[in-house]
């Protein structure tokens, strides 16, 4: 036992108290780290394969979307937006467990989902603009399959907040226990982080 | 479904603190319910091995058949040319990803909780889904091979199915891999800091980091390829083109990879035989972390042509990294080697199986890694060429021979029962005298300007009959690896069926905590736990007692 006291104004070793409770183990928040790490893998894998094949193309003098392509640049930042907003609502969830205020934790949850749902229908609005098939060309396959993939990814993230919410709900997740939802929070802006390179290497440089 | 599972938190309390015994054990549940519904990481690693067994006869006869039919290279007798790239992807897609990944990530699922005093993994209901998904997506993949499928299939559907049920695959045994190292991270009993971990839980988790960066990507390449052959066949040239986007994970530095675990399971055996502590366990944590590190190789994808035109298909063989790598990563085996040849001489060797096992698979790995460094010896020419076929053999090979001497070693945690000593001091020398045959003959064969499987023929070649002689040779060191697969199996079933009630629970004067509980363990784990005091808290016990006993006489 190595807790001590200043009675007395002296530092006395305390050897009847009780030992420390030992810390929580945070798998669940490990366990996302680590699949929030493959999912990224996956995703930024598959965009240095995009960029790969885009710089060959480039280096034979050709442009890289084919003729008839419209991928707007609007879409794309109204989207990285939208993702940055639900950043700041989703570490308001977090907050708000935290200090046990339950109506704010709702409320900043609600909007998450909103950001997340109006993420799914901006991506797929993008699609129908697109102008190509995913048959059309190879670059219609990379840009389908690595949009796609990270929509999965949200779409993903967007169920494990929802399952938190409904265990926040359930009363399991307030106050010192919120690690679940600190977890989702953690693939949240795993996903986010992740959006950012497809953003740039898809709709900026493109 | 009732799910059987050790509760993860019971492992938390504290009895030194007066709270409850660290974990209430229980008997394990039987029949075939509590198998389909079992969350216990003892039984879901189990059925890993078992089932990564059984697939390993499917790999093993489809490379004595690819062996057989380069017997003579200007005629498809055995299989037929147009089965050939079907089977040669065959025998490489299940050996790597239904034989050894699952065979390394079965043993660590039930042995990893017990070297580090957990009372189970951390997701165990994960687990069980992931062994689950596994083994469909293994039937499907092996479906779609059957229903003309596969790399090189002519059925266009059953080329997608390969496809999709390989990323299911990969799906499965991430999340495996993902359930152990959130284990080892997080539920370490109090004391075991990372430096006093095993050596075999360390090398999974440097393995397991290294495939968690590697596996997803492979599936992300392959969500291409599927879009690709459903759709469009416009990018990766459809079935002919898929095997050129899996086979850098069978290359350097890639397939290194593979290896890690079993670095960690021959320093484990290691000084258990040789009586003695393992020699300087921080550098051996050090030199297996380098050795993960510099196994990381999915830069050394081959490069994709687009539009018709041609690309580099190897744009890093001209770079300096990949030759660096291919000498550098043998920096630490040797630096292994030493450590574990001073502990050996160090101690009072007891050479049995286990450990038998462990030799042969530091030797194989040796000639792999040097093999490796030759390839990237720009002067030899040996990329492309079957050289690269051996030196796949010996580190894939090796690395089986540590997981078979893991499975000898650790038999009675996961068995109950002992292999047969007569079966692992056969198999031991069988699988060296085969394997080495398999990866010299290749190897030669390469030196002989053989291409690799898929990629070409003979013609021209002046050492054809040569080059013929050696594959006949190959073949037949791949029945002998075969056959001696074949008798450790008949071996692991043997220690399945021994009574448990006769086994000793440390038969081997173990020093970590796998064996500081009975054999095999009951559910949960551990009834006490020895305190933590060194990477060997299980010798340092055994010494103290000892040396108590010395004083008090």
């Amino acid at each position: 036992v190595t807790a001590t006291s200043t009675e007395a104004g002296a530092l006395v070793p305390l050897t009847d108290a009780p030992a420390p409770i030992p810390p929580r183990p945070r798998v669940l928040l490990v366990g996302t780290m680590f699949a929030a790490g493959a999912a990224t893998a996956a995703i930024l894998g598959m965009v240095a394969l995009y960029t790969q094949v885009r710089a060959q193309l480039v280096s034979q003098g050709e442009t890289w979307l084919p003729e008839g392509t419209v991928l707007e640049l609007t879409p794309g930042n109204m989207a990285f937006v939208t993702l940055l907003m639900s950043a700041v609502t989703v570490a308001w969830v977090v907050y708000a467990l935290r200090n046990d205020d339950r109506t704010h934790a709702y409320f900043a949850l609600a909007l998450t989902l909103l950001f997340g749902v109006a993420f799914t229908v901006d991506t797929a609005y993008l699609w129908q603009q697109l102008g190509i098939g995913v048959a059309d060309s190879t670059q219609a396959v990379l840009i389908y399959s690595i949009t796609g993939a990270h929509l999965a990814m949200v779409v993903a993230g967007l169920l494990y907040l929802l399952v938190m919410g409904f265990r926040a709900l359930g009363g399991q997740l307030t106050g010192r226990a919120a690690e679940g939802m600190q977890a989702a929070v953690l693939f949240w802006f795993t996903a986010i982080g992740v959006y950012a390179v497809v953003w740039y290497a898809i709709y900026v440089t493109k | 479904m009732t799910v059987t599972e050790a509760p993860r938190d019971v492992a938390e309390s504290d009895p030194a603190a007066g709270g409850p015994p660290a974990v209430v054990t229980e008997d394990r549940p039987a029949g075939l319910a509590a198998l389909v519904g079992s969350g216990d990481p003892a039984t879901v690693g189990k059925l890993f091995v078992g089932t990564s067994l059984l697939f390993l006869l499917v790999s093993g006869v489809a490379g004595v058949l690819v062996g057989f039919e380069q017997v003579d290279t200007a005629r498809f007798e055995v299989i037929g040319s147009g089965g050939f790239g079907q089977v040669v992807t065959l025998h490489s897609v299940t050996g790597a990803f239904l034989v050894v990944l699952p065979l390394l990530l079965g043993l660590a699922t039930a042995v990893v909780p017990l070297q580090i005093g957990a009372s189970t993994v951390a997701f165990p209901r994960a687990t069980a889904v992931s062994y689950w998904t596994w083994l469909v997506a293994s039937g499907l993949l092996l479906a779609a091979y059957a229903a003309d499928g596969g790399p090189f299939g002519g059925d266009q559907e059953a080329v997608a199915l390969f496809v999709a049920a390989l990323i299911a695959v990969l799906a499965a045994l991430c999340v495996t891999t993902v359930s152990i190292l959130t284990t080892i991270v997080s539920l370490r009993t109090p004391g075991m800091s990372l430096r006093r971990m095993p050596l075999f839980s360390w090398s999974m988790l440097v393995a397991g980091s290294v495939w968690l960066l590697t596996l997803p990507i492979l599936a992300g390449v392959l969500l291409l390829a599927y879009v690709d052959v459903t759709y469009g066949q416009q990018f990766l040239g459809g079935a002919d083109g898929i095997y050129d986007r899996i086979r850098w994970v069978l290359w350097q530095p890639t397939l290194y990879v593979f290896a890690v675990p079993a670095l960690g399971i021959i320093a484990d055996v290691v000084p258990v035989f040789a009586q003695r502590r393992h020699k300087r366990h921080r550098v051996a944590m050090a030199l297996i972390g380098s050795f993960g590190v510099l196994s990381f190789g999915a830069w050394t994808q081959l490069g994709t042509g687009v539009d018709g035109e041609a690309a580099d298909p190897t744009p890093w063989l001209d770079e300096g990294v990949w030759t660096a790598v291919s000498f550098l990563v043998l920096l630490p085996m040797l630096g292994l080697l030493g450590l574990w040849t001073g502990t050996l001489l160090a101690g009072r060797p007891r050479l049995v199986g286990p450990l038998l096992c462990s030799l042969v698979a530091g030797a194989l790995l040796l000639l792999g890694l040097a093999a490796g460094a030759a390839t990237a010896v720009e002067g030899l020419d040996l990329v492309g060429t079957t050289w690269m076929t051996g030196q796949a053999y010996a580190v894939l090979i090796a690395t089986l021979v540590a997981a078979f001497g893991g499975l000898a070693y650790w038999a009675p945690k996961l068995y109950g029962g002992l292999v047969p000593e007569a079966v692992t001091r056969l198999v031991a020398p069988l699988l060296l005298v085969g394997a080495a045959v398999v990866a010299v003959a290749y190897a030669v064969g390469g030196l002989l300007d053989q291409p690799q499987w898929v990629l070409g023929d003979l013609s021209g070649n002046s050492d054809e009959s040569t080059i013929e002689a050696l594959n006949l040779v190959a073949a037949i060191g791949g029945i002998v690896v075969v056959l001696a697969s074949l008798l450790l199996i008949l071996g692991v079933v043997r220690a399945w069926r021994a009574s448990a009630e006769a086994m000793d629970d440390d038969p081997w004067s173990g020093h970590t905590l796998e064996w500081a509980t009975s054999s095999p363990p009951p559910i949960g784990n551990f009834a006490t736990l020895p305190e933590v005091t060194s990477e060997a808290p299980v010798y340092d016990a055994r010494y103290r007692a000892e040396l108590a006993g010395k004083e008090a006489s």
